[in-house]
């Protein structure tokens, strides 16, 4: 899909340009955030580091050299957009153990002061992406945070276009965030601070979504499949999600000490056996009624499966979501199922995925090839196989993942020329972004990989609520660095011509 | 009088928060159970708004010794390094090995030096490098001893722990569970870590170099973001037991409630009292210049203009006023300033200094542009009456009220004040004002007694609580002297969370606002069976505030929810008390401790009340009971009975002037007739009679009109104003009356004397008419 930039195009995006250079120069103090969301017009920041987010000058592309110097830019070849980590979630599911959080990390993301708005935040970041543009959207994963079928129902409902009703329930917003809660350790937006009131009935209140235009592509993630990412769903958690029974506050004679001492990755705990006791344990104790529902079913893999395939993953029939597509002509993307089927939320390469992502690699021929998996390959069992057939790859460009939550770039240097390693950050935790990718040749044969971050925007105000408080959240992305650097964001990254 | 009011009020008010500024006080300062650091800095690294924070490790009941005094209750801050929310006064910061820091109110009460030396419970000598101001509490003695030192300094000076208590049973194992891996512990150690923090060598001492703390002072970037770092930090906060959070705010409150209702009460009496001194200053000018009539009159006579007289009273006024508010404003601050500093130093605030000055200036030009612009509008209007008219005006002619006074000079005397009517009532209501804030501050001198060094006793209305049963409350209320008795039962619960938080709960059948009212902050008192009242203490640690719900384990093991409804600012158990109604305490603990609250009749014995209740079967404890010593009571009651005594003081001051100048009108206006009777041959006697008749005429009635408005309207009003901190009968008693009155008959015979030693100085000639 080799593209040349049209005159009309060069002189839009000159304007852009321009604007933001007008913009960086001026007053920052009552700024509007950029209408589509593009970090290169406006980013959203705290420069006095009082929890206040405000709107700052658009953040340009930096040159990162260490694969390649810069050479002059030539054509475009692909446009993508890499949005993961939506955790869509049911607030009012009661197969959630949201008190778990207390007790701090592996737990943090068991509850968060934002979670009620996660459709809406998913929302928001379809009309940036839009405006961007893409020849593809990759949905890295992650899209829902329980394997709920109604979560998948919303996710999709947003991806797709058109009314987005509540996940669950009925009435108003029955949950741990309800101002009549008197556990503490919850944020209650009617009256911790900062105060919204009306925050929970937005969340539950029905609205439209403008939906993706770009064909999507879906990454398996563990909380796709895996309750809470971790549990493999059996009959017990089954009946838990669509019963009206639910476990909100600590139980004191839970026994802290198994659970909290377990590591993790940071959406999940890594050992699901630690989450089976605690589910036995979790039955003995007094509950909250809450409103059944059968909708807020568990979902198997293959269900799982064959909808992401349905909605727009169409490659594959296999028991793992592992595929391969082009973009253009100049670009294959490959797709690697990592989720464990048996629990636990770090990756894991099955039997068979190194030979056929080596023989997806030979068939990319003189395509340039970008992977992208769930959790980051160099974390999961059986990792290194496969970063080794990548690195011998001469025209291999970057390896993608969410999972982390966090941005990050880093420079994976090979004989062969090496590539970039990109982690994106999730749209539920700070700082609730998704990755724009454009590619261009350069001259000599080379290849650029421009990528700039989306902030989720035209929410209606909500979608900020959700920004403001997870930002403001002491167990989340801000004192976890998940935004990170100026070189893990807005970058040009350079690759040298293909070695033959 | 304006300016004594000014000075006592504006250090009152501006106190503190000159002082946290000053000392850079932190926003945040939050206690808890001795933690590793490192397993708090990364909680507080993570709260947003956070500009910074200080880490320390509070020590209490340690022996302090300096000067030959000694306390056993000390308190060691054990400072890890960074910024620090107090000042230093004199001296500098710590900086080297066997420093100490001292609070300035220990300081000035034990005679400590920059150079001193302060010996930390037998175990060495600490050099005193700095004296500190914290105005995070009360100063000693009102509470506890404070120092300050490095780790390292406190390390080196606790090479044993002889001076600790010794460890109740099964203590020990349980810090030694708690921090594993943090202390070694020698075998046969007996001394019990009260605080449980890092000591040296022979005891708990460290394996590794992580320390222990149990305070963190949080400053913020932004105040708008404080209550967001809150909530943060409290929903991190998991684990970590006894925390308590307070703000800047909350640590005002709290200081202001250790000084009591006598703060509050000085506020009111200064702004009333300033009202006054305006209507005295107006009305003694323009009997003055009801006094200067004939001069006016001679003025208009020889041509002057009605401006012209009016521009000249306002001049003569200002010659006279600005000189005399000079020396007003400089007694006024003389006479309050050392009480009112000695007030501040107690309350660690720091006096306003130079910042006074400008309300002073204000004091000063009202006190000068009130009598001028009343002496200017006044000889305006008198330059509008014909010349002849005020000429004749000048002099007193017979009018109706002259004839019905007694015989004799001193009956004369009385009719010659009687005459003028409208400047009678003027004097009468000026001298009564002022006898009615005398009798009200004396009567506030002896309530101050029993709020003295019980600052927890504020809010409560009761004065005895009896250990009977709630079915005897009817009989206790029957019993005389007693104005109202109630069931009251109290426990103490923990939240339902595990913050870790003790929770007091308090609950009474019916309106608990009779016998326990601390000042609403938000919302309203109880008038459901399933709400609560929470102090604001508890509902800072829990997130609490109207529409929320609390929700309480009890001793028994059942849970109660129930639904704030109201915050007051109690200061008992750090504001951690919650009150509930009692049908819903017990309906989920039966059981729950009962006593009975009593309210006694105003002027009912204490004595002869607890003997009635102790017939009854049980002795009652008086709520008045003095907490940590008498010291500390007597030196907060000692400062403000300075300020009392100095207000009363000008006050007498403003009565003698009255005085004055009411008799000094009379023998002004009536000077042809003092010239004839001396003319007649009676001597200076004869005119000290004339005038002690004119005299009683205006004290007496004031002294009935003093007494009135202190015992009708002053002293209720006063009550009211009290009454959200403390139940207090402010009608003034027979002796303080008593006082009054032969303080005010003390200053009418000092007045005759004065006026008529000036009216025997003036040639008899002078005073015959032509």
């Amino acid at each position: 899909m080799t593209r040349l930039i049209s005159r009309r195009r060069a002189l839009v995006e000159f304007g852009i340009g321009g604007a933001a250079l007008i913009l960086a120069g001026c007053d920052t103090s009552a700024r509007a955030p950029a209408a589509g969301g593009s970090t290169l017009l406006s980013v959203w920041g705290d420069p006095s580091a009082d929890g206040n987010l405000t709107v700052g000058p658009g953040a340009p592309l930096i040159d990162r050299t260490e694969l390649a110097q810069p050479s002059k830019l030539g054509p475009e070849l692909a446009r993508i957009a890499h949005l993961t980590d939506a955790h869509v979630l049911d607030a009012q599911s009661p197969a959630r153990v949201t008190f778990l959080r207390r007790l701090g990390p592996p737990f943090n993301s068991t509850f968060r002061p934002q979670e009620a708005l996660t459709a809406q935040v998913l929302g928001g970041a379809v009309r940036p992406i839009n405006d961007f543009g893409p020849d593809v959207v990759i949905q890295g994963g992650d899209l829902i945070d329980n394997a709920q079928a109604n979560e998948l129902h919303q996710a999709f409902s947003v991806l797709r276009g058109g009314r987005v009703e509540r996940a669950s329930g009925r009435g108003p917003y029955f949950g741990v965030q309800a101002a009549w809660d008197p556990d503490p350790f919850y944020y209650r937006p009617a009256i911790d601070a900062p105060v919204h009131p009306r925050l929970l009935a937005d969340a539950v209140a029905p609205f439209e979504s403008v939906g993706l235009r770009a064909p999507v592509f879906s990454v398996l993630g563990d909380h796709d499949v895996l309750v809470a990412g971790v549990v493999v769903p059996t009959s017990v958690t089954q009946q838990i999600a669509v019963g009206d029974r639910a476990v909100w506050d600590l139980p004191t004679q839970l026994n802290v000490g198994r659970v909290s001492g377990a590591s993790a990755a940071p959406d999940g705990i890594a050992a699901p056996a630690q989450i089976d006791a605690l589910i036995d344990e979790l039955l003995s104790v007094p509950g909250v009624h809450v409103p059944a529902d059968s909708a807020r079913r568990e979902v198997s893999v293959e269900e799982m499966l064959g909808a992401l395939r349905g909605f727009g993953s169409k490659d594959g029939t296999g028991a793992l979501l592992d595929y391969g597509f082009d973009v253009g002509t100049a670009l294959r993307v490959i797709v690697l199922d990592l989720v464990r089927r048996g629990g636990g939320s770090n990756g894991v390469v099955q039997v068979g995925q190194a030979e056929w992502l080596a023989r997806e690699l030979a068939a990319a021929g003189d395509r340039w090839v970008i992977v992208v998996s769930h959790q980051p390959l160099r974390s999961s069992a059986g990792g290194d196989a496969l970063l080794a057939l990548m690195d011998q790859h001469p025209r291999m460009l970057a390896l993608m993942w969410g999972h982390t939550h966090k941005n990050q770039i880093t420079p994976r240097k090979a004989a062969n020329g090496g590539y970039w390693q990109i982690s994106t950050a999730s749209l539920v935790d700070w700082p609730q972004q998704a990755r724009a990718l454009r590619v261009l040749a350069t001259e000599g044969r080379g290849v650029v990989l421009e990528t700039w971050m989306l902030d989720h925007a035209g929410d209606q105000g909500v979608g900020e609520l959700s920004r403001e408080l997870a930002y403001l959240d002491a167990q989340g992305g801000r004192p976890q660095g998940f935004a990170g650097g100026a070189l893990d964001r807005n970058v040009r990254l350079y690759r040298q011509a293909a070695r033959s | 009088m304006l300016a004594t009011s000014t000075v006592v009020a504006y250090g009152l008010a501006t106190g503190f928060e000159r002082s946290a500024k000053a000392a850079d006080l932190a926003d945040v300062i939050a206690d808890f159970q001795p933690q590793p650091l490192s397993r708090v800095v990364p909680r507080i690294d993570a709260l947003p708004d956070l500009a910074t924070a200080s880490f320390r490790l509070q020590l209490t009941d340690v022996g302090l010794a300096a000067n030959g005094h000694f306390a056993n209750d000390g308190v060691v801050e054990v400072l890890e390094p960074g910024r620090q929310g107090f000042a230093i006064l004199a001296g500098h910061d710590l900086s080297g090995p066997g420093e100490v820091l001292v609070e300035q109110g220990l300081a000035r009460a034990w005679g400590i030096r920059v150079g001193s030396t302060l010996t930390m419970a037998g175990r060495g000598s600490l050099r005193v490098i700095g004296i500190t101001e914290t105005p995070d509490n009360v100063a000693y003695p009102l509470a506890t001893p404070r120092v300050y030192m490095t780790r390292a300094t406190y390390d080196a000076a606790v090479g044993a722990t002889e001076f600790l208590p010794f460890c109740p049973p099964g203590e020990l194992e349980r810090l030694r569970a708690r921090f594993k891996g943090h202390f070694r512990l020698a075998a046969n150690r007996r001394t019990c870590p009260r605080f449980e923090g890092r000591q040296a060598q022979g005891g708990l001492g460290p394996q590794s170099s992580d320390p222990v703390v149990n305070e963190v002072d949080l400053w913020a970037r932004s105040q708008s973001g404080l209550n967001a770092l809150l909530v943060q930090a409290r929903e991190d906060s998991y684990g970590i037991e006894d925390l308590s959070f307070v703000t800047r705010a909350g640590v005002r409150v709290l200081v202001d409630q250790a000084a009591g209702i006598v703060i509050a009460l000085l506020v009111a009496l200064s702004v009333v009292a300033l009202l006054t001194a305006a209507v005295m200053l107006a009305a003694s000018a323009r009997a003055d210049v009801q006094r200067r009539l004939m001069a006016i009159g001679v003025r208009r006579a020889v041509g002057a203009t009605r401006r012209h007289v009016a521009a000249l009273g306002a001049a003569e006024a200002t010659l006279v006023a600005a000189p005399a508010a000079s020396v007003g404003v400089l007694a006024g601050l003389l006479v309050a300033s050392g009480p009112s500093s000695s007030l501040l130093y107690l309350l660690n605030e720091r006096p306003p200094g130079g910042a006074l000055a400008p309300p002073l200036v204000a004091c000063w030009l009202v006190a000068v542009a009130i009598p001028v612009g009343l002496s200017a509008w006044p000889a305006w209007r008198a330059g509008a009456r014909a010349p002849s008219a005020l000429l004749n005006g000048g002099e007193l002619r017979g009018g109706t009220g002259a004839g019905r006074g007694g015989a004799g000079l001193v009956g004369l005397g009385g009719r010659l004040v009687l005459a003028r009517r409208m400047r009678l009532f003027a004097t009468l209501a000026m001298l009564g004002i002022s006898a009615a804030f005398i009798l009200l501050m004396l009567a506030l001198a002896s309530e101050l007694v029993t709020l003295e060094n019980d600052p927890s006793a504020l809010g409560q209305r009761y004065q005895l609580l009896a250990p009977l049963p709630a079915s005897d409350a009817r009989a206790v209320a029957a019993l005389p002297g007693v104005a109202g008795a109630s069931a009251r039962y109290e426990l103490t619960a923990a939240d339902s969370f595990s913050l870790g938080e003790t929770i007091d709960v308090i609950a009474y059948p019916g309106n608990p606002t009779k016998y326990e009212d601390p000042p609403l902050a938000s919302g309203r008192w109880l008038t459901g069976p399933h709400e609560a009242v929470v102090g604001v203490g508890l509902a800072q640690v829990l997130g609490l505030s109207p529409g929320a719900t609390l929700a309480l384990a009890l001793p028994s093991g059942a849970e109660v929810r129930l639904r704030v409804v109201g915050t007051v600012s109690a200061i008992e158990h750090d504001g951690r008390v919650a009150y509930a109604p009692a049908g819903a305490l017990l309906a989920a603990d039966p059981a729950a401790p009962e006593q009975i609250a009593v309210r006694l009749d105003s002027g009912a014995s204490i004595t002869a009340v607890s003997s009635e209740l102790a017939s009854l079967g049980a002795p009652p404890s008086p709520t008045a009971t003095v907490a940590g010593g008498g010291s500390k009571g007597q030196t907060l009651v000692a400062a403000l009975t300075a300020i009392l005594r100095a207000v009363a003081v000008v006050d007498g001051l403003v009565c003698l002037y009255t005085l004055i100048q009411a008799l000094a009108l009379v023998a002004v206006e009536r000077r042809s007739t003092i010239a004839v009777l001396r003319a007649c041959g009676a001597g200076s006697a004869a005119v000290q009679r004339l005038l002690a008749g004119a005299a009683l005429v205006v004290v007496l009635p004031a002294l009935l009109i003093g007494v009135a408005l202190e015992r009708l309207v002053l002293g209720p009003a006063m009550s009211r104003i009290a009454e959200s901190y403390a139940a207090l009968p402010l009608a003034a008693s027979a002796e303080a009356i008593a006082v009054a009155v032969l303080g005010l008959l003390l200053l009418g015979a000092i007045a005759v004397l004065w006026v008529a030693r000036q009216a025997d100085r003036e040639p008899i000639a002078a005073g015959l008419p032509l």
